[in-house]
């Protein structure tokens, strides 16, 4: 297995590649520079921790890995994909297909249950099969211990079980990259390091690679390699 | 992708099955709100149905004896204000309206009202001669015959149950005049009473026997039909061209505009808007509300790469249901009491406002929706990233 996935390293493309990535926020006449010369590579089964204090500029460096916004100069390709010059509706699908979130706040659909907000993934993208799609999202759920909690709404759920759905969510998709945006910060210490365990063994057994945004420095044993970010600029 | 061995056609089916999932899953966890929202327009939609036949039961009780008679053109006197009961038309006037060239037929109206025992009651009842069977008699006869002899009259079907039933006998009073019922028509109600259609003759025993000192009665209006290659509308404006004193109106003008009908119709239209508006509006901000309370799931949609036209679909899916099952629980609703008689108006069921209120509101209805999807269209996926309302 670890030899298979080390030989598959080095034909996979990188996960990854942010090549001096700027973001600039217009602010009324003056603007907020939220990310400066950003480069930054990952391999195509490593996890990386962004690790800073807030306001350095975390998520909007996942934004843009993920999608979700456009740099104002600078390079981005996922999984070998060029992202930088894509417009809102080829960011959409792009988002569907190659990349998974968790995000910092909302992460699930309210009037969906569990299994169903992972199949709704399914349904988006139409990758597979429905059947096809309904094993996944059972096993999903399994590995991640909530297979008796399916056909729960999240409101019925725990804090620790809805971010474990979360991450069955953005798996759904077979993603390249997974962006996990502070994906602790609201569980307790011991729940955190569950939650943390569970990401590191989902990425590994699936050698897929993952971006874990956190100010927590706890967090770091769980993942490859620590990035620090400080005022929009990376440290090594 | 390509292994996959029951691959559909891939961007149809895809959207629409995500529309079905999404919309229906959704409605389905929230059943008492939709269910809610469906019956208020199901109940809005039975009110507007069951007012416009309301209001059209009480326009034929009042001049269904207009409209449902067979002469195309009734010539008023102008002092009469287009009621049958003001107008009089003097010989010489009938003379000046018959000598109007395109005439093919002409022949005397006379209406009055009268106190007759029927079914052992005294009841106020409108009696309506007419000279020729082609210029006024009825034309929605549902049994019997029509009147042909003295004596003989046709009853307003509905008032069969006051002793207007198929061979009855009704009683003029005070002078005892004896009316056998030979026919019933319906819908020939004349201001709200029983009505009887009688030969003219018929009718001015009536007025004798109402008043024996009266002298033979006036026509309350001369009915005239065109000669071939003359239009009702045609001669009406011929006739009125010609003789100043004359008011010739055609069947449709008489009814419209028979003093009443008008504000009637009025009154009913400030509530049709009303209701109108209303629906739409319920409907309109109840999904605006609706989408505004789940606006982060829809930008947690958009931000995993939901196409905003999916949303929107969805949005208009869950509305366009709503509408048919809200506007098919009012029509169920006003079937049964449709055919019901209220008071003395009997109503019936009015399926040109059933298919037009119900095209009409479905159409509102998805137009008021447009404010909710333009709030779907302004959500901004890069909002699922903020930490709002985290609480850190
Ligand atoms: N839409 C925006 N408009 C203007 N400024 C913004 C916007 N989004 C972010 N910023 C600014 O950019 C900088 C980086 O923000 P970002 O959200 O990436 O920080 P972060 O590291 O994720 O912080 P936190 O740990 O609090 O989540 C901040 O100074 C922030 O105020
Ligand atoms: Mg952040």
């Amino acid at each position: 297995m670890t030899t298979t996935a080390s030989s598959h390293r080095q034909i996979a493309p990188p996960a990854l590649e942010m090549t001096n990535v700027r973001k600039v926020y217009p602010m009324g006449d003056d603007e907020v520079v939220a990310l400066d010369h950003a480069t930054l590579t990952l391999g195509s089964d490593e996890i990386v921790a962004l690790l800073g204090p807030s306001g350095s500029g975390k998520t909007t460096l996942c934004s843009i890995a993920g999608g979700l916004l456009t740099p104002t100069a600078g390079s981005v390709v996922v999984g070998g994909q060029d992202i930088t010059a894509y417009n809102t509706k080829r960011l959409a699908k792009f988002r569907q297909e190659t990349v998974g979130f968790v995000f910092q706040s909302v992460n699930l659909v309210p009037f969906l249950t569990a299994r169903e907000n992972l199949l709704v993934v399914n349904e988006l993208g139409r990758r597979t099969g429905k059947q096809q799609a309904r094993s996944r999202a059972d096993q999903l759920l399994e590995e991640l211990g909530l297979s008796d909690r399916r056909d729960n709404l999240p409101s019925q759920l725990s804090g620790g079980q809805r971010q474990r759905v979360a991450i069955g969510r953005a798996l759904m998709n077979e993603p390249e990259l997974v962006l996990f945006d502070e994906p602790t910060s609201a569980l307790d210490t011991h729940l955190g390091e569950q939650v943390m365990q569970l990401i590191r063994s989902e990425m590994k057994s699936r050698g897929t690679a993952a971006v874990v945004v956190t100010h927590d420095e706890r967090i770091v044993h769980y993942t490859d390699r620590t990035v620090r970010i400080t005022d929009g600029v990376l440290h090594a | 992708m390509q292994g996959c061995p029951h691959a559909e056609d891939p961007s149809e089916s895809r959207t629409g099955l995500t529309l079905m999932f999404l919309a229906l899953k959704e409605m389905r966890r929230a059943a008492v709100r939709f269910g809610l929202l469906m019956a208020s327009i199901g109940l809005l939609v039975f009110l507007i149905l069951f007012q416009q036949t309301l209001q059209s039961g009480l326009i034929t009780s009042f001049v269904g004896a207009i409209r449902n008679q067979s002469a195309p053109i009734l010539v008023y006197s102008v002092d009469g204000r287009r009621n049958l009961q003001g107008s009089v038309v003097t010989p010489d006037l009938q003379n000046q309206i018959e000598s109007v060239p395109g005439i093919a037929q002409a022949g005397k109206i006379g209406q009055g009202t009268f106190s007759v025992t029927a079914g052992g009651k005294l009841t106020s009842t409108a009696i309506i001669g007419y000279e020729a069977e082609s210029l006024g008699s009825p034309t929605t006869l549902v049994s019997g015959r029509l009147a042909r002899s003295k004596g003989e009259a046709v009853a307003l079907a509905s008032s069969a149950g006051d002793g207007f039933a198929l061979g009855d006998t009704v009683t003029v009073e005070p002078g005892g005049l004896a009316l056998k019922v030979v026919g019933q028509a319906a819908q020939i109600g004349y201001q709200a009473s029983p009505t009887l259609f009688t030969t003219y003759p018929t009718f001015e025993q009536a007025v004798h026997a109402a008043n024996p000192d009266a002298r033979a009665p006036l026509p309350a209006v001369i009915a005239v039909s065109p000669v071939p290659g003359i239009t009702d509308t045609g001669l009406a404006a011929r006739i009125n061209r010609s003789v100043p004193d004359a008011d010739a109106l055609t069947r449709a003008q008489a009814v419209a505009s028979t003093p009443g009908v008008d504000q009637v119709q009025q009154s009913f239209r400030i509530i049709f808007l009303l209701f109108g508006l209303v629906v739409p509006l319920v409907s309109g901000l109840f999904f605006l509300i609706v989408t505004l309370q789940k606006s982060s799931a829809l930008t947690l949609l958009r931000a995993i790469g939901a196409p905003s036209s999916v949303l929107v679909r969805s949005l208009l899916l869950q509305v366009a249901l709503v509408l048919v099952v809200g506007i098919g629980m009012g029509i169920a609703l006003y079937a049964p009491l449709a055919s019901q008689t209220i008071g003395s108006i009997p109503l019936s069921f009015q399926t040109g406002a059933v298919v037009l209120w119900s095209v009409l509101l479905f159409g509102l209805g998805l137009l008021s929706a447009l404010v909710a999807v333009r709030r779907v269209l302004h959500i901004d996926p890069i909002e699922a990233t903020t930490g709002a309302g985290l609480g850190r």
